[in-house]
This record gives C-alpha cells, structure tokens and sequence, in this order.
C-alpha cells in the first residue's frame, strides 16, 4: 500500500510531462492559425449540423458583400453631395461585418456562395439607380435593405436559439450585433426623409422581394 | 440419471435462450445479437458439461444421504450463479473477440476492400479481386454480396484511402511549418509536390488504373468521384494557405482540378523511369499557370494607368475647353 502510493507519486510526471507537451504543442499551434484564441463557431458534432451551419454562414457573407457593394454604388453618385458622409460611416460599418465574416469563412473552410460576381453587379446597380433618385431614394433603398437583413437574421437567431442557445453562444451574440447594427442603418434612412420618397411603397416591397430571392438562392447555390 | 439431468438443464438453457435473444432484439444488430447469443448459449452448455462432470465426481464423493432431487436443486442453485456471473464477463468476451475484427458493417466492408486492394494488380478493379480478398480474411467469397456496386466501391475505397494518406502528410508538413522546423515553401513548389505525391500513391496499381478511371466515370459513381476530387483539391488548396472568400475560391480549384486531372492522364501512358516525363509536365503545367496569374496582374495594372491616363487627357480637354468653369 505504502510502495503502490510511492510508486504513485514518483510515476505521475511520466504520464502528466507528454499530455502537456501535446496539450501545449497543440495550443501553439491553434493560436498561430487564428488570430483570436477562441472561435465564434464550435466544431461541428455531425455532417448535418456542419450543412447547416456552413449554409448560414454562405448566405450572411452574401448578404454583407451585397450590402457593401450597395452603399458603394450609392457613394458613387451620391458621395459628394450632403449625405456623403452618412453614406460612408454607414458603409463602414458594412466593411466591418464583411471583414468578420471574410474571417469566420476562412477559418471554418466554408465555400461561399457561386453567385458573388452577380451581386456584386446587382448591388452597385441598385445602390447607384436609386441614389439617382435622390437623397430619399437612397435612404428608401437603405431602409428596405436592412429591414430585409434584420428580417433575416432575426430568423437565423430564433432558429439557432430553438436547436441549441448555449452551444451557439458567440454566433448569437455576433449575429445580434449586427443585427442591432442593421437596424440602426433601417432607423438612420427614416429619419432622413426615406418615406417622402415618390412611390416609396412601391420601391420598398420590390427591393424586399428582390432580396428574399436573392437570400434564397444564396443558401442553395 | 445423469443423462436426465443433462436434458433438464438443457431445457432450462432454450427457456433462458429467448430472454437472452429478446433484450438485444429491440437494436438494430439483430444478427450480431444473435450470433453473440449462440456463442454465449454455446459457452454455457459447455461449461454446464463441464460443471456436469465435476458434479457426477462429486456427487460420486459425496454422501449417498442427499437425495437427487435435492442434489439437483444445490447444484442447480450453483449452476445459476455460475451461469449469472458467467453471464456478464460472456457477452464481453464475445464482444471483445468480435471487436477485433469489426465493431460495425462499414468497418467490415473497409477490410474486406483494403485486402482486395493487394488482388488488384491480379483481378483487376472487379467483384474477383474483392471476392479474393474476403476469402484472404476468413470469410467466405459470398461476401461479396455486401457491394451491390463491387468495383466502384473497391476505386472509390481506394480513392479516399489515397485522399486521407495525402491529408495526413499535409497536416504533418503544415505543423513542422507551425513549429518553425521547416521553411514555408512557395504556392507553386507546395502544389507540385502535394500533386506528385497524390499521384505516386497510384504507382503501385498503375497498371489497372485506366479501368479503374473509367469506373470512376460511370454514370452512378461520379456523384461520389467528383466529391472525393472536389474535397482532396480543397484540402490541398487549405494547407496550401489559400484562405480567400470571393470568386478566387472557384477559380483556383478549378485551375488545380484542371492540373490534376491531366497530369493523371499523362501519368497513365508515361513509360519513362520513375515517371519523370509525367512530373516534367507538371512542372511546366504549374508554370503556365504562374505565367498566366502574372499576365492578368500586369493586364489590370496597365489597364488602371491607363484609365487614369485617359481620365487626365479628358480633364485637360474639358480645361482647354473652358467647360470646367464654375460660374
């Protein structure tokens, strides 16, 4: 009893000294990779929550780049005139949350979506035709596309909260910061007039159709 | 006497039988189960033929004062907890046998297919070569019947046996980089070599390939083949530090599918030493792509000066012109 407690002790450091080699070899080398210790998306369990998760993540970082490229569209008419500076601290912000999700696609090795060149091209379209129409034109523009955006990540955040809250912890609060964001750039355009546009009615439901079809086909190609 | 005994502890053995084939039956491995439970119904009858022995020795020994019946009734109280304690320590021994060979189906299928692979060069990429390799393992060429699609199942196995190898020596390399024991090396050097030696992996079996490329092109396993090609180029592209999220991505897997595909092709009708012609190729091939990458950078750049130029020439015209005045 006494010599299996000796032997105990004098044997622990052979086991402990090779897990925290590994253990630290392994810390390394995961801070080396990411610039951040921690990730805001956990490892997947299974192939089916790694679909959807992926699937997600695709069409956030096509929704960003479409809403980078419009505000870049309306700073090209619009950016020299009055509301060129609100313009450009509103697509400021839009650069931050495409530079997060450039990151998380990178680190989870997720494939984004096949059709950026065309939103691109949609975006600036839109973006520059309704500054055309305007300061309301383009604020009504803004106005329909962050309430579409706030829309959709109101229903990403319920669906992550259904499966699983405490597992999804970062990733909800990341989405919830942009959301809270979106909806700031959604409450800027009505304060500037977005509404005493001409046929803002019109405008507003045909932008929003065009941004459910484009959330859409984002998910599934 | 004893023969009588031998028949009632038999008939307790089936009556215990359905209990034992009753509680695994709700899983999904009825046979398993099943197996498991004759093994173990087979294990105890003969340790009870065993334990019968002991017993007419000692029921020899003992006092001729204790009756049959209540001999039978110590020894069957004996027998149950032998059998009870015997029970548990069974199924493991059982599983513990099964689980060196195989925990489920799909591992079976995978050494079934990873000892066909050694028939290939004899049989061909085929049901025969398959059919040897079971029968190398013990079992019986009627295993076969477990691969509806037998010689696709046999490539693709091989293909994504070929697939994690070159994933493991990515990783290895990616981590010796990581700790500093080795030098980062160029885009172009890292695809040469990851390609090379994805495609030496099929050295061995070089022979058979071109059947084996063109099973991989029947109409029901390209779902699979192309999964397999699309994963083994993102992973070579991953730890080749490709990180970007925009049209990039396509374009540069697209580039290396294109490299990789014809270099297998050359690779199948190469008869020089050690293949050099085929890796000759390859290098020449990696090269017009860098040559072409260079082309298009340069391309943008002047096309931007000269747009700029153009922007200039346009603005000194409108001054000269006196349109450029604000009034």
């Amino acid at each position: 009893m006494h010599r299996a407690a000796h032997t105990a002790l004098c044997d622990w450091p052979q086991f402990v000294r090779p897990a925290m080699i590994r253990q630290s070899l392994r810390c390394t080398g995961s801070l080396q990779t990411s610039s951040r210790a921690y990730s805001v998306i956990p490892p997947p369990r299974d192939r089916e929550e790694e679909e959807m998760m992926h699937r997600m993540l695709r069409v956030d970082h096509a929704g960003e780049y479409g809403a980078n490229r419009i505000y870049a569209g309306q700073m090209a008419v619009l950016g020299r005139s009055r509301t060129g500076p609100l313009i450009q601290q509103m697509w400021d912000q839009e650069k931050k949350h495409l530079a997060k999700f450039n990151e998380i696609l990178a680190e989870n090795r997720v494939r984004p979506t096949a059709l950026l060149p065309l939103w691109n091209l949609a975006g600036f379209a839109l973006g520059a035709s309704t500054a055309l129409l305007g300061k309301e034109g383009a604020m009504a523009c803004t106005v329909a596309v962050e309430e579409s955006i706030s829309e959709h990540y109101n229903s990403q955040i319920r669906a992550l909260m259904e499966s699983d809250p405490e597992r999804y912890t970062e990733l909800l609060q990341m989405i919830k910061e942009f959301r809270d964001d979106e909806m700031d750039h959604h409450d800027t355009g009505l304060e500037h007039d977005a509404e005493s546009l001409p046929g803002y009615w019109l405008l507003k439901n045909a932008i929003q159709l065009g941004c459910k079809a484009a959330i859409y086909v984002s998910q599934r190609v | 006497m004893a023969a009588l005994l031998r028949g009632l502890r038999a008939g307790r053995l089936l009556r215990g039988l359905p209990s034992v084939v009753a509680a695994p039956a709700s899983t999904n491995q009825q046979c398993s189960s099943l197996r498991r439970s004759f093994h173990c119904a087979a294990l105890r009858l003969q340790d009870e033929s065993k334990s019968d022995k002991s017993s007419a020795s000692s029921s020899s020994s003992s006092s001729s004062s204790t009756t049959h019946h209540e001999h039978y009734q110590a020894h069957s109280s004996h027998q149950d907890t032998e059998a009870a304690s015997q029970q548990d320590p069974d199924p493991n021994s059982s599983d513990r046998e099964q689980d060196e060979e195989y925990e489920t189906e799909e591992q079976l299928q995978a050494q079934i297919l990873a000892a066909a692979l050694e028939f290939v060069p004899l049989y061909g990429w085929s049901m025969e070569a398959i059919a040897a390799g079971a029968e190398s393992l013990g079992l019986s060429s009627a295993s076969t019947g477990m691969f509806p699609n037998g010689s696709g199942d046999l490539v693709l196995h091989f293909i994504s046996q070929c697939n994690s190898k070159l994933t493991e020596i990515l990783a290895e390399q990616h981590n010796q980089v990581q700790l500093g024991q080795a030098e980062r090396k160029k885009t172009a050097d890292f695809l040469r070599d990851a390609v090379e030696t994805r495609l030496r992996m099929y050295i061995p079996y070089i022979e058979t390939w071109p059947q084996a490329m063109s099973i991989l092109l029947l109409p029901h396993n390209i779902p699979d083949s192309l999964k397999h090609l699309s994963t083994m180029v993102d992973d070579i592209w991953y730890y080749a530090g490709d990180r970007s999220t925009d049209m990039n991505w396509y374009t540069k897997r697209a580039v290396l599918t294109g490299l990789y595909n014809t270099t297998e092709l050359v690779m199948l009708q190469d008869s020089s030493p050690d293949f050099k012609d085929t890796w000759a190729f390859l290098d020449n091939r990696i090269q017009d792509v860098v040559n072409m990458a260079t082309t298009a950078k340069q391309m943008q750049s002047t096309g931007e000066a000269v747009a700029q130029g153009l922007m200039g020439a346009a603005v000194t015209l409108k001054n000269l012109t006196g349109l450029n005045q604000k009034r």
